[in-house]
């Protein structure tokens, strides 16, 4: 049986190499990238001339061709090696886990924060070279450019003693919330994680169709008074206090949190994984539970039918969440030249101009602020500043400036602006200091989550009896 | 070297579609089915289906619908299907095209057309999810149980009916004793085409906003949290219970055959 499924595995595999070998005739000096990335999760180029960006000093940005294939240029250009990137999508972290598990291989994906810990768990991921951090060198545009912010996460978090930044580079990074309707839901309600299920909003409200993200809002509702008390609020290790309350899988917390969901199942117009934007956008409901990147593409979809929407993290806590790119040591298999260039990728991607590209063309928010390029910093400003006496200083230093320097990162914005796509891409860091990330489970809380999401979800035949 | 030829030689393409996309398959399903993460062989998937009041409830689930679906649909289907058998030709020929023409657009297309309709009908479609898979399902699956019925009614031969009526039947008698009998294989493989998908067709229901499970959303949820041995077993039951309505049904389809040999 063994024999037979690896020979299952290796058919496909074998059959595609013939006809990719024989259909490019590639040179043996030809480095081939596997790279699997997120659906929509990269510019595709063929923008139109109005869409180009003008940066204040003069630079041109526009997308011209996919950024995956301007990268084999920019990469013979530069170490003068052919490379050839075979790119290809998934649509969720589990589907590409379980690619990886069918035999599938790659070199370097894009997945998020849970299961870049759980690949660096099983020792499956192949760290960053040393050359990869070194600032002098002109082209290493992440390691340059990379948030101080993002930075510091990367470096502080640890997986089995090891940093994350070791073998993962920060690619988009964003929050989770609430997106509401400004005409029919009061800002004080939105402000608090039991809007999910509050009666006044019966049907009007969506949820995220994953089991992690339903967790998260169930287990800030439940913890809800510890979460908003003084005390928790004020003490001195509140970050490492906030990110294990937001990962607890106890028995009894899990229980709990199976009950809100139940409530939330009775309350909620659907559990969704992509139409809540649509249904925002054309009023059919008022709430919905979001992430940043898809809030902010509501917002746009919905202010062009003149919705005007907003977007909150309670007051509790919000999830952050972030995706990074990593390699992979099956697909890397030692092969320096291979290594090298998806390193580049990772710093063609990270080059300030192009990050501002991917934002436009996805709406999520990069890592990258630029280093000492301001490009990214004076992209935001060009999209939310605003002239005029009533404005509000919106200050995300902590995003963009370097530790160093004393340099200020503010934005004069529209007051209205905290709430709206500005707050959704650049949170403030008030909002920031209350976001934790959601860790991955060990199998046994796995198990223990996923027989609740079964509970939440199927009809019980006891409850007939 | 026509002499050489058989005709077995042209089924040769389908074998190989067979042994890889079907029966390999079925068969690392099985695998999977029948193992633990260790790849140790055991039974506890099975076991484990059959002690959650879960799995059970959306076994029991998906049959309700399936079978309010079914039920729904032959009750709309037979009536066109005999009408547009016994319409001359020109014009049934238009309105199967009609009942056809759907079928040419992708089913997750007319779900969304479906879902704007039931909304300016309804309002909010969020108040009536099991209503709206029913109204979804049979939409959907239509044209399966259409087609089939259509098909054995238009073959019936018009002599029989003559027949009966010359034997004094009333119309009413006619269609109880002799079309209805007679059109039981149309019905059944209707019936086939119809409660299977309708059993595990978890898009619609998703796309129509009802968060219950059926059977399809339960092994996609076992899938998404990495466990196949469970998933895999739900599947094999799945693929255990087809088996079991297609034997039943045989049995059916042959009472009928024997039934149509007493007719004549």
């Amino acid at each position: 049986m063994y024999r037979f499924i690896t020979f299952l595995k290796i058919f496909p595999v074998a059959a595609l190499a013939c006809i990719f070998a024989g259909c490019a005739g590639f040179t043996d000096d030809t480095v081939v990238l596997r790279v699997c990335n997120w659906e929509e999760y990269i510019d595709e180029g063929g923008w139109d001339d109005d869409e180009a960006i003008e940066l204040s000093d003069g630079r041109v940005i526009k997308g011209e061709d996919a950024m995956y294939r301007e990268f084999e240029q920019w990469y013979y250009d530069t170490y003068n090696v052919k490379v050839k990137v075979q790119y290809s999508c998934f649509g969720t972290n589990e589907d590409i886990y379980n690619q990886l598990n069918i035999g599938d291989t790659f070199d370097l994906i894009c997945p998020s924060d849970y299961l870049i810990m759980k690949l660096m768990h099983e020792k499956r991921l192949e760290p960053y070279s040393d050359d990869f951090f070194d600032e002098r060198d002109e082209n290493n545009y992440y390691i340059k450019g990379v948030s101080p912010y993002i930075k510091n996460v990367f470096e502080k978090n640890e997986t089995d003693g090891e940093p994350w930044s070791r073998y993962a580079a920060g690619y988009m990074w964003g929050t989770s919330g609430i997106v509401f309707n400004t005409d029919n839901v009061k800002t004080e309600d939105a402000r608090h994680w039991d809007i999910l299920n509050d009666r006044d909003y019966y049907r009007r409200v969506t949820i995220k169709d994953n089991v992690r993200d339903s967790y998260f809002a169930g287990l800030a509702m439940d913890k809800s008074k510890l979460l908003l008390s003084d005390d928790f609020r004020n003490a001195d290790n509140y970050g490492e206090r906030l990110a294990k309350e937001m990962n607890d899988t106890g028995a009894q917390v899990v229980d709990d949190v199976c009950g809100i969901l139940k409530d939330i199942k009775d309350n909620a117009y659907s559990f969704e994984t992509d139409s809540a934007k649509a249904d925002m956008a054309a009023g059919k409901v008022d709430i919905s539970y979001q992430w940043s990147g898809d809030a902010v593409y509501t917002m746009e979809v919905a202010a062009e039918n003149d919705v005007e929407l907003n977007y909150i993290v309670p007051d509790e806590c919000g999830n952050l969440w972030f995706d990074g790119w990593v390699m992979l040591k099956d697909g890397i298999a030692d092969d320096t030249a291979k290594k090298h260039a998806a390193q580049a990728f990772v710093n063609y991607l990270s080059r300030p101009d192009n990050a501002i590209r991917n934002m436009y063309y996805i709406g999520y928010t990069s890592a990258i602020a630029g280093g000492n390029d301001n490009a990214v910093f004076d992209y935001a400003k060009q999209c939310y500043e605003e002239e005029g006496d009533d404005t509000i200083d919106y200050d995300i230093s902590y995003f963009f400036a370097d530790g160093d320097t004393d340099a200020k990162y503010v934005i004069c914005a529209d007051p209205k602006s905290r709430y709206g796509e500005l707050g959704a891409r650049y949170p403030d860091l008030d909002t920031i200091s209350r976001c934790a990330v959601m860790e991955n489970f060990d199998d046994e809380a796995y198990e223990r989550i996923n027989q609740m999401w079964i509970d939440v979800r199927c009809f019980n035949i006891k409850d007939i009896f | 070297m026509k002499k050489h030829f058989s005709r077995r030689y042209l089924g040769i393409p389908y074998m190989i579609f067979l042994i890889f996309f079907v029966i390999a398959p079925v068969l690392v399903i099985l695998y999977y089915a029948l193992t633990n993460g260790k790849g140790q062989f055991t039974l506890s998937n099975l076991f484990g289906f059959f002690s959650s009041g879960y799995a059970i409830g959306t076994l029991v689930y998906s049959i309700f619908i399936a079978f309010i679906v079914t039920l729904v649909c032959l009750i709309l289907a037979y009536p066109a299907a005999y009408i547009l058998a016994k319409e001359k030709v020109r014009k049934s020929s238009v309105l199967i095209i009609l009942f056809i023409t759907p079928m040419w657009i992708n089913f997750t297309l007319r779900i969304t057309a479906l879902k704007e309709v039931l909304t300016a009908l309804e309002g909010n479609i969020s108040y009536y999810p099991f209503l709206n898979t029913v109204i979804g399902m049979t939409y959907d699956f239509l044209p399966f149980m259409i087609l089939p019925l259509y098909t054995t009614i238009s073959k019936l031969d018009d002599t029989l009916s003559e027949a009966a009526e010359d034997l004094g039947a009333g119309s009413a008698k006619v269609f109880l004793k002799v079309t209805l009998p007679l059109s039981v294989p149309g019905i059944i493989s209707g019936i086939m085409m119809v409660f299977l998908p309708a059993m595990t067709n978890y898009v619609i229901l998703d796309m129509l906003y009802n968060s219950t499970f059926i059977m399809g959303s339960l092994i996609g949820s076992y899938f998404a949290a990495y466990d196949w041995h469970s998933g895999s077993m739900i599947s094999i039951i799945l693929l255990v219970i087809i088996f079991a309505v297609n034997i039943i049904t045989d049995r059916f389809a042959d009472d009928d055959a024997k039934g149509r040999r007493a007719v004549l």
